[in-house]
């Protein structure tokens, strides 16, 4: 007995339990991930293993000669055969590089390792010490070569794929376990067989351990740690305001988190495919790629919003290459979908090198972690710079617009002026200063410039949603709109202020032109249908029929020329004039337009019918505007109605108006024609309508009267039957009595 | 019938003139303000013919206003420059009993000289109705009127206005009928004329013409003459 053998026991001993201890430590984890499976079945050939090695040591140790040792050395060996092929098995699975039959043909190894090494129990001699079995025992090749290919096997994959194990334990029990399992080989040696067993036993242990580190205690452990890095990156993201650093930091903060070699955001344009909007050590050259949505690793988790985890990309990726070259160059990549409020915006892709690291499936869940954040951050950063660039738009046209713009807000303080505001402002209220916001506008406006009654405007703002009035500062006149802030709840009203100075004084100037030239028209107007007049009473008496028809004709150019010169200053009238209004009944403004042109009907043969009704409500109105519009309907009426026809005049109410309704059986209005009736200065030049003269100015004020009151003007006609005008005119607003 | 025409434009006098001679009016032609107020003094007409705008001294308004200081004769104005009714009023305001809008017609023109004419003739031979209340006192025969004693100038066409109201004192009279009593039948539409002589008439007569009690106006009918208890006039 030596001491070794002592040792050796103690060590078979500790493998044992703490090999059973892992076993029930992965089998409680998490049986259905496939490295603990495999790594199950090592840790089971391991147990067997130690125990045939602990039997067989325990008898050696006794110096007993049993039966038993058989048994033990054929469970050894079945155990340390089987080792072999799982520790191959095990870093295939470790480091990915296995197919999808890989499990069958493992296990069937096994079974069939098993089922040999079973046979060979059952057959072979009866070894009842070591020495005897040491001293028969043949190391035939075909063995050593099977263990020669399994362990020099997995020391190569272990070799090629280095990057992607990061446990240094795993690395030194996986190569402990080879070189234990090779000295074996190196001399039959009872000694050096049993130094083999001990090396690849604390190999196993070393391996053992550094796998469940692996893969239960460093997450566990790491997961508080995890957060905190997530939360840093989160930080590190939305604390960014502009979209290209939030993408950037993004893709950056994506690889760095999974500790790799490069990082890419890609966003979901508006026409629905995704475009890489920033990279992270990798070629500029991706920028701005586009790819149709659905295709590529990419364009698969956007579509599907979820996690798309490829081991190796050249592999496992079948679908359209997301970058060029990404075949030859990619390894190991995730890409997790960047969702907000259900919508996907984009993805993260991080991308390990060929033989690079290998993802996990912690990475997967640090990564969406990390793209849950970083959704956030790129729509709000998106919503940001949207509102940001809308806000500075309407910023510019504000301040570039020589308009005054003044906000206020539900207090009446200032909220926003653009620069001429201010200047306007400024002078108004003859301050240096800067006018702060917040400024009550009372201190800023004179009294004057502000709307008359503040009450009426509001009214009106609820009522129509815009107020206008007209305010003169500083000797210039502004028209200004004001409307409301905010939909639908009102924050405050934002006025516009025209500058309508010139405008005023040109309309000025052009109703003193009016009025001079109807003055310089009228007076020899006057003169020459007087002479006419003269000269017709003094020729009458010799009775030359020629002549007395020509100064007829004379006489009514003269008065054709008169009416255009009234025309004209009615229209100006209607214009421009003093508005009064009052409420007024329609069946007056009937009668009274009636009673002018009774004679001029008749004068032309046309009958004149009224149809009274004093029942109708009054229109709020300047009635003597009504009255020239009536007349002008009327007159129109008469002129187109040949000989014999009738032209009838009614009022009727109609959802909240006065309707007037003109009625002839005259010529009719050519279609083509009938939009362009109520223009200023247009005749129709319509057959059968060469002898009627105007001055193509009556309806375009019956027009201005109907746009004065907010009314509305429109006609229904047939060609030979006949012409129907109507007016409308809100009701007059009911005065109703709150005292009663 | 003396006439006196006043325009710049000499083919306005001279036609308008010329057939107010053939209707038998005498007729004195006048061409700017100063001279028809020299001729109106030496001349005294019946009726006087303005127009407004005379770029020479004195315009028409002017001119009605110093005739109207010194009589009642009544005037017409005849003017090419009316654009609005404000125009209109401004010239009744002045003192106009009459306001034509160049260019008229001849027939009308004489047809009006005739009304206003009339009115002045006739307005002199109403019946002899008196009205003394102690503040306010009318004697129409003598074509006085007395407000605290003291004598009131008023124009034919603002004394014909009171007489038809004081004759059919508490009763109301319309618009129209106002109308066709006062200026004439030709005038029924010109519905701005007894709005302006009314107001002018409560300038004159009553203590406060923003509240009358003399001159009532019944809304959208016409006015309404009432009589005051002597018990209700205080002195003053």
């Amino acid at each position: 007995m030596t001491d070794f053998g002592a040792a050796a026991l103690i060590v078979y001993g500790v493998t044992l339990a703490l090999s059973l201890a892992f076993l029930l430590i992965l089998l409680w984890s998490d049986v259905r991930k496939e490295l603990n499976q495999f790594f199950a079945a090592f840790l089971m050939l391991v147990l067997l293993w130690n125990t045939g090695a602990l039997m067989w040591q325990a008898i050696d140790q006794l110096r007993i000669e049993s039966p038993l040792l058989t048994l033990a050395i054929g469970i050894t060996e079945l155990g340390f055969t089987g080792a072999s092929v799982a520790v191959y098995a095990l870093t295939a699975v470790l480091v990915r590089a296995h197919t999808k039959r890989f499990r069958v043909l493992t296990f069937f190894t096994l079974g069939l390792i098993i089922v040999y090494r079973v046979i060979l129990i059952a057959n072979s001699q009866r070894f009842v010490t070591s020495s005897a079995y040491f001293s028969t025992v043949q190391r035939q090749p075909i063995v050593v070569a099977f263990y020669l290919i399994f362990d020099f096997g997995a020391l190569f994959l272990l070799w090629r794929n280095r990057r992607k194990v990061r446990s240094v334990g795993i690395m030194a029990g996986l190569t402990l376990f080879v070189i234990g399992q090779t000295l074996a080989f190196v001399d039959t040696d009872l000694d050096l067989f049993q130094v083999s067993f001990a090396v690849s036993a604390i190999a196993s242990l070393v391996l053992s351990f550094s796998i469940v580190a692996q893969e239960i205690i460093k997450p566990v452990s790491e997961h508080n740690s995890q957060v905190e890095a997530i939360r840093r990156v989160g930080l590190a993201i939305t604390s960014l305001a502009s979209l290209t650093s939030v993408l950037e930091q993004v893709a950056r903060q994506a690889a760095e988190l999974l500790k790799t070699d490069g990082g890419v955001t890609i966003l979901l344009s508006r026409d629905g495919e995704l475009e890489t909007a920033a990279v992270y050590r990798l070629p500029r050259s991706f920028l701005h790629l586009r790819m149709p949505l659905g295709e590529g690793a990419a364009g698969l988790a956007a579509l599907s919003q979820q996690t798309n985890l490829i081991d190796n990309y050249e592999l496992n990726w079948k679908g359209t290459e997301d970058y060029p070259l990404a075949r030859q160059t990619f390894g190991s990549v995730v890409c997790t979908p960047l969702v907000y409020g259900g919508q996907t915006i984009g993805v993260i892709m991080v991308i390990g090198a060929k033989h690079g690291i290998l993802f996990q499936k912690e990475d997967v869940y640090l990564l969406e972690l990390l793209g849950a954040q970083a959704a956030v951050a790129i729509s709000h950063s998106q919503l940001f710079s949207d509102v940001e660039f809308a806000r500075r738009q309407l910023e510019t046209v504000l301040i570039s617009t020589e308009s005054p713009v003044i906000a206020v807000d539900r207090k009446f303080h200032l909220i926003f002026a653009n620069r001429t505001a201010r200047q306007l402002l400024q002078q108004s209220s003859d301050t240096e200063e800067n006018l702060p916001n917040g400024t009550p506008i009372r201190d800023l406006i004179p009294p004057y410039a502000l709307p008359l009654s503040a009450a009426l405007a509001l009214s009106e703002l609820r009522r129509r949603g815009t107020y206008t009035y007209e305010a003169t500062i500083n000797d210039r006149v502004y028209l200004c709109n004001i409307a409301p802030l905010g939909t639908p709840r009102v924050t405050g009203w934002v006025a516009v202020m025209n500058d309508v100075t010139e405008l005023k004084e040109l309309d000025r100037l052009k109703s003193e032109m009016v009025r001079m030239t109807s003055h310089d028209l009228k007076n020899p107007l006057q003169a020459a249908m007087a002479y006419t007049e003269l000269l017709r009473d003094d020729l009458e008496p010799a009775g030359d029929q020629a002549v007395l028809e020509s100064i007829d004709k004379i006489d009514w150019q003269l008065q054709r020329m008169n009416r255009i010169i009234r025309g004209i200053l009615d229209l100006e009238r209607v214009k421009s004039g003093v508005r009064r209004f009052e409420n007024y009944p329609p069946a007056r403004a009937i009668e009274l337009s009636v009673v002018e042109l009774r004679q001029f009907a008749s004068s032309q043969g046309v009958q004149l019918q009224v149809e009274q009704d004093d029942s109708l409500p009054t229109i709020r109105c300047d009635a003597e505007q009504v009255r020239r519009a009536l007349v002008n309907l009327i007159e129109n009426a008469i002129k187109f109605t040949p000989h014999g026809g009738v032209v009838s005049v009614r009022a009727y109410t109609q959802d909240g108006s006065v309707v007037f309704e003109i009625s002839d059986t005259g010529v009719g209005i050519a279609p083509e024609a009938r939009p362009r009736v109520f223009d200023r200065y247009y005749r129709s030049q319509q057959k059968g309508t060469e002898h009627i003269t105007g001055s193509g100015i009556g309806l375009s004020l019956v027009k201005a009267v109907a746009e004065n009151h907010r009314g509305k003007t429109w006609l229904s006609s047939e060609v030979g039957k006949g012409t129907t005008f109507y007016i409308s005119f809100p009701v007059g607003q009911v005065r109703t009595s709150y005292s009663q | 019938m003396k006439v006196m025409i006043v325009d710049d434009e000499s083919a306005i006098r001279e036609t308008l003139g010329k057939k107010l001679k053939r209707e038998g009016y005498e007729v004195i032609l006048c061409q700017d303000g100063l001279e028809s107020l020299r001729a109106f003094h030496s001349e005294r007409p019946d009726l006087v013919i303005l127009d407004i705008v005379m770029p020479e001294g004195m315009d028409g308004l002017t001119v009605c206003r110093r005739v109207r200081e010194i009589a009642d004769t009544p005037i017409m104005m005849l003017s090419a420059n009316a654009v609005t009714e404000e125009d209109i009023i401004e010239g009744l305001n002045a003192g106009a009993d009459e306001y034509l809008i160049k260019p008229v017609r001849m027939n009308e023109f004489v047809a009006r000289v005739q009304a206003i004419l009339r009115r002045s003739q006739k307005s002199s031979s109403d019946t002899g109705q008196r009205y003394d209340d102690g503040y306010l006192s009318i004697d129409l025969h003598r074509r006085h009127v007395h407000v605290s004693g003291k004598r009131l100038h008023l124009t034919p066409t603002e004394f014909k206005l009171l007489a038809v109201l004081l004759e059919n004192a508490g009763r109301v009279v319309s618009q129209r009928d106002l109308l066709e009593q006062v200026w004439g039948h030709e005038y029924v539409n010109d519905v701005y004329y007894p709005r302006v002589y009314i107001s002018q008439l409560r300038h004159k007569i009553e203590r406060d013409a923003a509240n009358p009690i003399y001159i009532l106006t019944e809304h959208r009918v016409g006015y309404r003459f009432e009589k005051q208890g002597s018990s209700s006039v205080r002195s003053g």
